[in-house]
């Protein structure tokens, strides 16, 4: 841990945040920090599973794209046996660049300073004047791209920087069943619609994983115009309705928005409701059916959106599903990544559709999203400033809500959707990889 | 098609059509802007990604950060009537500098192929920091009943990863 102090007073300030929680307590300077930033860095985003790719955006063998964990630009390529593979996109000799692009296709990279080449795997293969220049003193296995665990789960892609992390599945500790709302639409699964928009902004990832976890409480004033000019399958009064679910000790969550007589899977075409009736199991049928809006994230980073949306004003419309990641850059300073999934199996027609609903309401120029970076850009200049060191917000809504015992999915599941208690659950996570329990 | 070149007035009609066009956006005069486009217009504004010199596409073919038609663009515009438009409370000051404008014949006899290159100025609140958008447009632009109107836009921005933390201006 020598190497990993936050100096003491630091780590009591982080110990006093986390016992803060319990009681529904979290401190603003938080959400724009440069120690709160660095720390993360190290104990939070060099240790969990982080999301890297969804396997679409690689489909054949050379495919790759580049990404970061933490501050570190990675290779996430399909390597000529199938296999995705991470690598650190920094070459052994004198640690120069090797993909310069955010994607693209190759079987193999060479390093544009002095040559030499490695697989799309990481392997080195290639080392100009090897027995002229090193004479055996370099042994080509000793020297590939430094590689990073990677797992995957329906179609994402996640690696880590820690070799002893947990597996994903044992990290993702059940969410999987909501998750597959997303990543399991019609029996094929889900894929990407194209590369992602991509945009940096003034805004702490914080604020947008909480508020992706489930933050139903914004919606009827934040995207108020929705419900104004119609655009909304609920009304501001049934808007509360629903269940917020979260992993207990895992720091995932989803809040699962209900409408009133909503009619099952509505916005969904016909047969890939029945395809999803029949792939799914009985319990997710019955959660999902009845969902209008399911807005999730995967801790640290990893959120998703799926809402039906229509441009005509009552009706039920198209589905689309919004995947983000927020990727911390500095204090108060994320570069956001947004793609479309769009369900492989459905028709040309309703990919269409759905990625135009996608692209009016949820694309960085969407009508609802520019509202909530306006919103997030203020909440993290204000979290800056030197009286808001002092300052704490209240995560007390629903702090006595007992679980739903008929809830039939998984985790600790209160009614209604309006609530803190994914909050909760997220930032006592968040403070226990803080303060080095992870 | 062995469409002639445009004379003189017609470059000129066309220069000053985009200018005024671009004024209507600058002083948020939205209505007067959906008047300017045609009843089929196209407006889109294509991803751009960071590829390598010889790759397919640079371009995106399937990703759009805009992709309307009037109904949207009017959704956009009634959205920003509402009291509740957030984003644009208060407005962006936006300036759209047009500049390089080509003057080519059209598909059909009626219309123009127009490029011209765009800078945007926007500033927000009291920020010293303004966003800056530089973008490639190709507008077609139609004479109906002596007017000229909008029928498409595609316009590419010269950025990949855009500063801003939202778009909530128009191209
Ligand atoms: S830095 Fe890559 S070969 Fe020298
Ligand atoms: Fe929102």
């Amino acid at each position: 841990m020598a190497t990993d102090s936050a100096g003491t007073r630091t780590e009591a300030g982080l110990e006093g945040i986390r016992d803060g929680i319990a009681q529904g307590r979290f401190p603003a300077h938080v959400f724009n920090d440069r120690e709160i930033f660095d720390t993360e860095q190290r104990r939070v985003f060099s240790k969990a599973w982080c999301f890297l790719a969804h396997e679409s955006e690689i489909p054949n063998r050379g495919d790759y794209v580049t990404r970061y964990i933490a501050d570190n630009n990675l290779i996430v390529a399909r390597a000529e046996s199938g296999e995705i593979h991470a690598s650190l996109n920094m070459c052994r000799h004198r640690g120069n660049m090797m993909c310069k692009s955010e994607m693209g296709n190759a079987s193999h990279f060479r390093c544009s300073y002095h040559g030499w080449v490695y697989k799309n795997s990481g392997e080195l293969v290639g080392v100009p004047y090897m027995k002229e220049g090193y004479g055996g003193r370099i042994d080509k296995r000793d020297w590939g791209l430094v590689k990073v665990r990677t797992d995957t789960y329906a179609g994402l892609v996640f690696g880590t920087l820690d070799p002893d992390a947990p597996t994903l599945e044992e990290y993702l500790g059940g969410f999987q069943f909501y998750l597959d709302l997303y990543l399991k639409q019609g029996s094929s699964g889900s894929e990407v619609h194209g590369p992602p928009d991509h945009w940096v902004t003034e805004t702490d990832w914080k604020i947008a994983a909480e508020n992706f976890s489930g933050d139903g409480y914004h919606t009827p004033v934040a995207h108020q115009f929705g419900f104004n000019l119609g655009y909304f399958a609920s009304s501001g009064s049934t808007h509360s309705q629903g269940w917020a679910a979260s992993i207990p000790g895992k720091g995932h969550g989803i809040g699962l928005g209900h409408t009133p007589g909503f009619p099952p899977f509505a916005g969904f075409p016909e047969e890939l409701a029945e395809e999803m009736r029949s792939s799914l199991s009985p319990e997710q049928v019955e959660v999902f059916s009845q969902t209008r809006t399911a807005v999730g994230t995967v801790f640290p980073n990893l959120s998703f959106l799926m809402q039906p949306f229509s441009i005509v004003p009552g009706e039920a419309g198209v589905r689309f599903v919004t995947m983000r990641l927020y990727h911390p850059i500095g204090p108060g300073r994320t570069e956001m990544y947004s793609w479309c999934l769009v369900p492989k199996d459905a028709s040309d027609e309703y990919k269409q559709e759905a990625y135009r609903a996608y692209t009016l309401a949820f694309a960085q120029a969407g009508t609802f999203e520019q509202d909530d970076l306006e919103n997030w850009a203020r909440v993290t200049r204000s979290a800056g400033s030197t009286m808001a060191r002092n300052i704490e917000f209240p995560y007390v809504m629903g702090m006595d809500s007992t679980p739903d015992p008929d809830f039939p999915g998984p985790g600790h599941v209160v009614t209604p959707y309006v609530n803190d208690s994914n909050f909760r659950n997220l930032w006592s996570r968040w403070s226990e990889y803080m303060t080095g329990r992870v | 098609m062995a469409a002639t070149k445009p004379d003189r007035d017609t470059v000129l009609d066309a220069t000053e059509f985009l200018y005024r066009e671009a004024r209507a956006l600058d002083e948020r005069r939205f209505r007067d802007w959906l008047d300017y486009l045609s009843d089929d217009v196209r407006y889109e504004v294509p991803l751009r990604v960071t590829r390598e010199g010889q790759a397919e596409w640079e371009v995106s073919p399937t990703s759009r950060i805009f992709d309307d038609d009037k109904q949207t663009l009017t959704l956009r515009v009634e959205r920003l009537e509402t009291d509740f438009a957030w984003a644009e409370q208060p407005p962006s000051r936006t300036r759209h500098y047009v500049a390089n404008v080509v003057v080519d014949p059209g598909e059909r006899d009626d219309e123009l192929r127009v490029s011209s290159n765009c800078l945007i100025y926007r500033s927000r609140g009291d920020s010293i920091e303004p966003n800056l958008y530089s973008a490639a447009r190709t507008d077609t632009i139609r004479r109906v009943d002596g007017r000229l109107l909008l029928a498409r836009r595609y316009a590419v921005l010269d950025q990949s990863v855009i500063n801003g933390h939202n778009l909530s201006i128009l191209l």
